[in-house]
């Protein structure tokens, strides 16, 4: 069964269409790779997933269910999950406090939270700096704990905006290693990524978005063989 | 919340700091037994205020990032209501003073319904308009408010339990107990706020306000709760201060001095931490009173650092006491530049850095 659907989304900013006519579909426990040059509209797209924007057109059916206007706390509620492009650490409090504040979405208890917390804590091997601030930590490690705090929401769809930015060979390894670790938890994921060897091992489809529209999608042997696809990347000759 | 916080551990507090504490209120409940002065009394109990004044913007300003420099706002209408109630109605101050708050939680779910949707200094403008709007309301409201004129009250009724009076507010030790209970109640509601889930949620929506929203945070539910705490006591202390002082109008309760005032306290104490406020207060209450009072400029004649009739002096003399709210202002300038998280911060990063200390 479908965990998501999206059908027919499209996004205006004014006479901008930052998404036109997107239409997909995710099954349980996959990963699906978002890709597409700059500008493509994919983190438009994953707003208007996740609540920040409601679509201009079309629908967004998670797990069954129609979200079109419900607010991101009700749809992190409901079991999706977003990560930042730009990361968001809470600066001023550590990184345990960080996550317990995704656990209490689950929970009303601090000292299950804190549990919960220190779970997902290890889960990205962050144990070291459990109670250090947020804010003094190098991108690396932001980037874990962004992922850590979002794995606490306890979510059945996870949406990863580009975890990979930024860090170097040995990091984005390990953040390749813990998307395959998620993926054997069973949570299902969408992830935005720029690096394609990365997109390329880790995904089960592809979808690619050029223009703000679907341009191609399949599996990844196919969609990087697909003519239009190196046309939007490379140049058309 | 262990880094937020160097006197209390996860688990809260240790036995030496609990010790300190439970000393420090007993000395601070015998003090009128052997403090006869009504001014020092006086200080304390304005001590006593400004703690709560401060430590109630705090939950709002400190812990949720949210700066209300409104706050004359619900001071004032808790101020108006009991007066009002107690002047017309003859209801006591005790009991119009559950009617101020509940006046003050409406209009702070009025206020945040408008404020709230506007974030960083548009809130902070918004907030400013609002309280500014109640301001001028009070002042042309005559009829009940009795405007620039003001209320003025000249008897408190005795306060009673059953038949026996308990006091008759003829001193100023009562007052000086009722400011000090409601000083250690704000500072137990802080403590409970930051141990609790709405710390967690507070200070997330004051880190992050689009993180927070992600992680399944009702921004709209939360930011109200901060606010309608945080109005609730500030009302609390209005009322407290109208009987205190026994005449109110809307230049001393209803002011953006006032505003202005309440925020200082808070950011020079240290903002978003339990102990700020009440550093803040302790260090502003006596500076603003010996400013006023041209204490500095006779000391300074004393001291023999100024002749009393050189021109400095005289100069001193003369214009220091209305200066004092330059003086106030270059204090925060001062505090901003230097010490950016307040005087508790400036003390904290330092002894982390003697310390090494992780966070």
């Amino acid at each position: 069964m479908a965990i998501l659907e999206i059908k027919h989304v499209s996004k205006f900013f004014g006479g901008l269409a930052a998404n036109s006519d997107v239409s997909f579909e995710m099954t349980e426990g996959m990963i699906m790779g978002l890709i597409g040059p700059n500008g493509a509209g994919k983190t438009t797209l994953f707003n208007c997933i996740t609540g920040y924007y409601p679509p201009s057109k079309g629908e967004v059916i998670f797990d069954g269910r129609k979200m079109n206007g419900l607010q991101p706390d009700a749809v992190c509620k409901l079991g999706m999950a977003r990560t930042w492009q730009k990361v968001r650490p809470l600066a001023k409090m550590t990184v345990v406090d960080n996550v317990m504040v995704g656990a209490l979405c689950r929970t009303n208890s601090l000292k299950v939270a804190r549990e919960m917390a220190i779970e997902q804590v290890k889960v990205v091997r962050l144990e070291h700096r459990a109670n250090f601030l947020a804010g003094g930590l190098p991108i690396g490690e932001r980037k874990k704990l962004e992922v850590a705090r979002v794995l606490a929401t306890q979510p059945k769809l996870l949406l990863l905006d580009e975890v990979m930015g930024g860090l170097n060979q040995a990091e984005s390894e390990e953040i390749i290693q813990l998307i395959l670790d998620i993926k054997k938890l069973g949570v299902t994921q969408m992830v935005i990524e720029h690096d394609m060897k990365a997109i390329m091992r880790i995904s089960d489809r592809i979808v690619v978005l050029n223009s703000g529209e679907k341009l191609a999608e399949g599996e990844p042997e196919e969609v990087v063989k697909n003519p239009e696809v190196v046309a939007a990347y490379l140049g058309s000759e | 919340m262990k880094p937020n916080n160097p006197f209390f551990s996860q688990r809260g507090a240790s036995t030496l700091q609990l010790s300190l504490g439970v000393v420090g209120i007993v000395a601070l409940l015998a003090l009128p037994q052997f403090v006869t002065s009504p001014y020092l009394l006086h200080m304390m109990i304005l001590f006593f205020l400004s703690t709560l004044t401060g430590q109630s913007w705090n939950i709002i300003g400190g812990y949720t990032g949210q700066y209300s420099v409104g706050h004359a706002a619900y001071f004032g209408t808790g101020a108006y209501t009991t007066m009002i109630l107690l002047t017309t109605r003859g209801i006591a101050p005790w009991y119009g003073m559950w009617v101020g708050i509940a006046a003050s939680i409406v209009l702070a779910l009025i206020i945040g319904s408008i404020c709230f949707r506007l974030r960083g200094p548009y809130f902070v403008l918004a907030s400013i308009a609002v309280a500014e709007i109640v301001r001028v309301t009070a002042l042309n409201l005559t009829s009940i408010t009795k405007g620039a004129e003001g209320i003025l009250v000249t008897d408190i009724p005795a306060f009673k339990i059953g038949e026996t009076i308990i006091t008759d507010f003829s001193t100023k030790v009562p007052y000086y107990y009722i400011a000090l209970v409601l000083a250690l109640t704000i500072i137990f509601v802080t403590w409970l706020v930051q141990h609790s889930k709405l710390g967690y949620f507070f200070q997330a929506i004051r880190e992050d306000q689009d993180a927070a929203h992600s992680l399944g945070i009702n921004l709209t539910i939360w930011k109200n709760s901060a606010l309608v705490i945080s109005a609730a006591f500030t009302s609390l202390a209005g009322s407290f201060y109208a009987i205190f002082v026994k005449f109110i109008d809307p230049s001393t309760v209803l002011p953006l001095d006032l505003s202005v005032q309440i925020v200082l306290i808070s950011i020079i104490g240290g903002i978003g931490t339990i102990w700020g406020p009440v550093i803040g207060a302790m260090l502003l209450v006596p500076l603003s009173e010996a400013l006023r009072s041209n204490v500095i400029a006779q000391g300074l004649i004393n001291s023999g650092l100024v002749s009393e009739e050189s021109g400095v002096g005289i100069f001193l003399k003369e214009h220091l006491a209305q200066a004092h709210v330059l003086i106030y202002g270059i204090l925060v300038v001062v505090v901003i530049l230097f010490m950016p998280e307040g005087i508790l911060g400036y003390i904290r990063k330092m002894t982390a850095k003697k310390k090494g200390g992780e966070a």
